[in-house]
């Protein structure tokens, strides 16, 4: 315990110097922003900042990064809350019971429990990184290739497992991300896979391409081919700050969503995402009157919000820890830690400590900004939101392109992303989530790096996988996991989760 | 903390929902069903493109295993994905707007061979930079929107150039050519 307060001390130190305050208020600024503007989301802005971090210090670079994820998540409820258009994935379900209640004229009381709970969760969840932080490395530093081929196996299960819809469609998703990751040169050999002599693809896809095509291209192809219309109507906000009965009433549910989060956004294969679906489930469960939830109960919204900010910021975890990108935002941190020079992974945490806990640190003061961006300046957020989308997504293509072509400056990469743009349409029409695959192609250089030498260390024997006791456990959770998925039981209650929220 | 204002009258844009679903053009090809002959598809695609590589190197795992064994499995899952929702009623996949994404893809084209110049065999387009990229993309993509109004589109296109040189060249300090054949770089 102690030696957690004196991390977070080291922490606080780093993260309040002048400039990485500003770093971090800029990065919660442009985060909000994107998470209330619909048609871009935090993977294609730090997509499009990553080039420009490479002259930024490293702390203050990942800082500005992470400020701009959590950020989004924030201003993505207000959207959700407003004109229940969920302005980033995980406020779907605050868009529900989030949206009547501004209906009701109880905007304000929504938004201001999404805030409190949001903070809440925020320094909740920044301590159980400080705490988890030391044990997880040392369990990090355990991992040969094949614990953490073991390890990645599992991540991409529970990916699958804990994603929407069909799950023989995530799975899908998650072996075309890892095939998609191969094309290019090998990394052993130097051959080139899957190339067909073509230039633009002999040094493989760049993880950011394949993002800003996507999530950037691919979402704007998406909003042209169903546009959510947005006509003005007339609304109250309302009182902004809960009276202490309403706090009374929903302090239980922002608690229980807290610890679901911090629990879900811990596991490699982006948990967070289940996580405000587990807690509107919980909350429908534990409340008196279940037959409400959907009509504007407050429960409803604090308690996915909460669940939603801890898993987002626990998250960062198995990538501080071992080196796992759980999710494509975490990738990109990757990409921007090696832009810098810092290999993640559990000697992150010894060779440069100050980048470490300042950055744990940072993500407490950055919630308390946002609290203060968010409640007080609402109304300017509401101005923002009635930007016409006709003039939002030229916009958003012209910094696209411009940040692919700054990141080698070659056009070809422009090129690229587009193609990728129709992909993640065509995607987006057959009902296969995005996220699994990129989340495939992120871990799937790494898989077969980590293959081959697991099986260079043991001699071609794949038994390495099993006799390692780690290596077993992890593969044993992931088939168990997995089977757990498939049986007709818990395929329902899956459902259920997911459906009813 | 800092107390907000007690209410605040805002014009908030409501949200409608979605247009219903076009017909089936076949009543047999429904969205699930084409998404597992997609990926049979990329499967087999991704065999004929891996077919050269070996299967084993020195480490045991050649350049071609991890390829062709997900190729395999890909197949695979495609067949389950079309047998588990073998009963289930086809439904469509909606509107392919080819006609509204040409616009942008037009725009994102023209900014990838103007931003640094391109060669076609004899066919040669000069550096342009991002004084011309820049607008040529955001205009070309703005002519998309339904709602679009022409005037507008075009101040916009301008305005939003000059702010990203500003942005991305000068304030940010990113290498981008900015208009090679005026100013030089």
């Amino acid at each position: 315990m102690m030696a957690v307060l004196e991390h977070l001390g080291l922490g606080l130190a780093v993260a309040f110097t002048l400039q990485n305050i500003l770093f971090c208020f800029i990065g919660c600024l442009i985060g909000t922003l994107v998470g209330v503007l619909p048609g871009v989301g935090p993977v294609a802005t730090i997509s499009i900042l990553l080039p420009v971090t490479l002259s930024l210090d490293p702390t203050g670079a990942l800082i500005m990064l992470a400020g701009i994820y959590y950020g989004a998540q924030y201003g993505g409820s207000t959207t959700a809350i407003l004109v229940n258009i969920p302005g980033e994935a995980t406020a779907v379900v605050t868009a529900i019971d989030g949206h009547e209640m501004a209906k009701k004229g109880q905007a304000g009381l929504a938004l201001g429990l999404a805030a409190i709970g949001s903070f809440i969760a925020g320094t909740v969840a920044t301590v159980v990184i400080a705490a988890l932080a030391t044990p997880m490395t040392r369990l990090g530093l355990l991992f040969g290739p094949a614990e953490y081929f073991s390890l990645m196996i599992m991540g991409l299960v529970l990916a699958v497992v804990l994603a929407h819809g069909s799950l023989v469609k995530a799975l899908a998703m998650i072996v075309a991300g890892v095939l998609l990751s191969c094309v290019g040169a090998d990394m052993e050999t130097g051959r080139e896979r899957m190339t067909f002599d073509i230039y633009m693809l002999s040094d493989g896809i760049e993880f950011t391409v394949l993002a800003m095509g996507i999530f950037g291209f691919g979402e704007i192809f998406k909003n042209l081919a169903d546009p959510e219309k947005r006509d003005v109507m007339r609304n109250r906000i309302g009182r902004l700050l809960p009276t202490l009965r309403e706090l009374r009433e929903n302090f239980g549910a922002i608690l229980r969503g807290t610890g679901l989060g911090s629990v879900l956004g811990v596991l490699p294969g982006n948990g967070a995402i289940l996580a405000p679906f587990a807690s509107y489930a919980l909350e429908k469960r534990l409340s008196d009157r279940p037959q409400d939830f959907g009509s504007g109960v407050p429960q409803a919204v604090s308690g996915p919000e909460s669940a939603n900010n801890a898993g987002a910021q626990t998250s960062f975890i198995p990538l501080l820890t071992l080196g796992i990108p759980p999710n494509a935002v975490m990738a990109l941190m990757v990409g921007a830690m090696m832009i810098q020079g810092i290999v993640p992974g559990p000697q992150v945490i010894q060779n440069s400590p100050d980048l470490f806990w300042g950055l744990v640190a940072s993500m407490w003061i950055g919630n308390l900004m946002l609290v203060v961006i968010n409640l007080p300046l609402i109304g300017l957020w509401v101005k923002l939101l009635k930007v016409p989308y006709r003039l939002l997504f030229p916009a958003i293509v012209a910094f696209c392109c411009i940040g692919l072509f700054s990141i080698s400056n070659d056009g070809a990469q422009v090129i690229m992303a587009g193609i990728m743009g129709l992909v993640g349409f065509a995607l987006y029409k057959l009902q296969f989530e995005p996220a699994p695959l990129a989340l495939g192609f992120v871990l799937g250089r790494l898989l077969e790096e980590k293959l081959r030498q697991a099986l260079i260390i043991s001699d071609g024997g794949m038994g390495t996988f099993v006799t390692s006791p780690l290596s077993a456990a992890l593969l044993l959770i992931a088939l168990g996991a997995l089977a757990v998925a498939v049986l007709p039981s818990m395929r329902k209650s899956r459902e259920e989760i997911f459906t009813e929220a | 903390m800092t107390q907000g204002p007690e209410t605040i009258q805002v014009d908030l844009p409501a949200h409608e929902p979605a247009q219903p679903l076009p017909p089936l053009s076949s009543p047999w090809l429904g969205r699930e069903r084409l998404a597992g002959l997609s990926l049979i598809g990329l499967g087999l695609f991704a065999l004929y493109a891996s077919a050269d590589l070996p299967f084993a190197s020195e480490s045991g795992v050649g350049s071609g295993l991890l390829p062709r064994a997900l190729a395999l499995i890909l197949i695979a899952l495609g067949f389950v994905q079309i047998a588990v929702t073998w009963s289930d009623k086809p439904e469509s996949t909606g509107r392919w707007p080819v006609r509204d994404m040409l616009p942008v893809l037009i725009g994102v084209f023209l900014f990838a061979i103007t931003i640094r110049g391109y060669q076609f065999g004899t066919f040669e387009i000069p550096a342009l930079g991002m004084a011309v990229a820049t607008p040529l993309a955001t205009f070309l993509s703005g002519l998309a929107a339904k709602d679009m109004r022409i005037g507008e589109l075009v101040v916009f296109s301008v305005i939003l150039t000059v702010v990203c040189i500003g942005l991305f060249r000068y304030a940010l300090g990113l290498s981008l050519p900015v208009a090679p054949w005026l100013i030089g770089y």
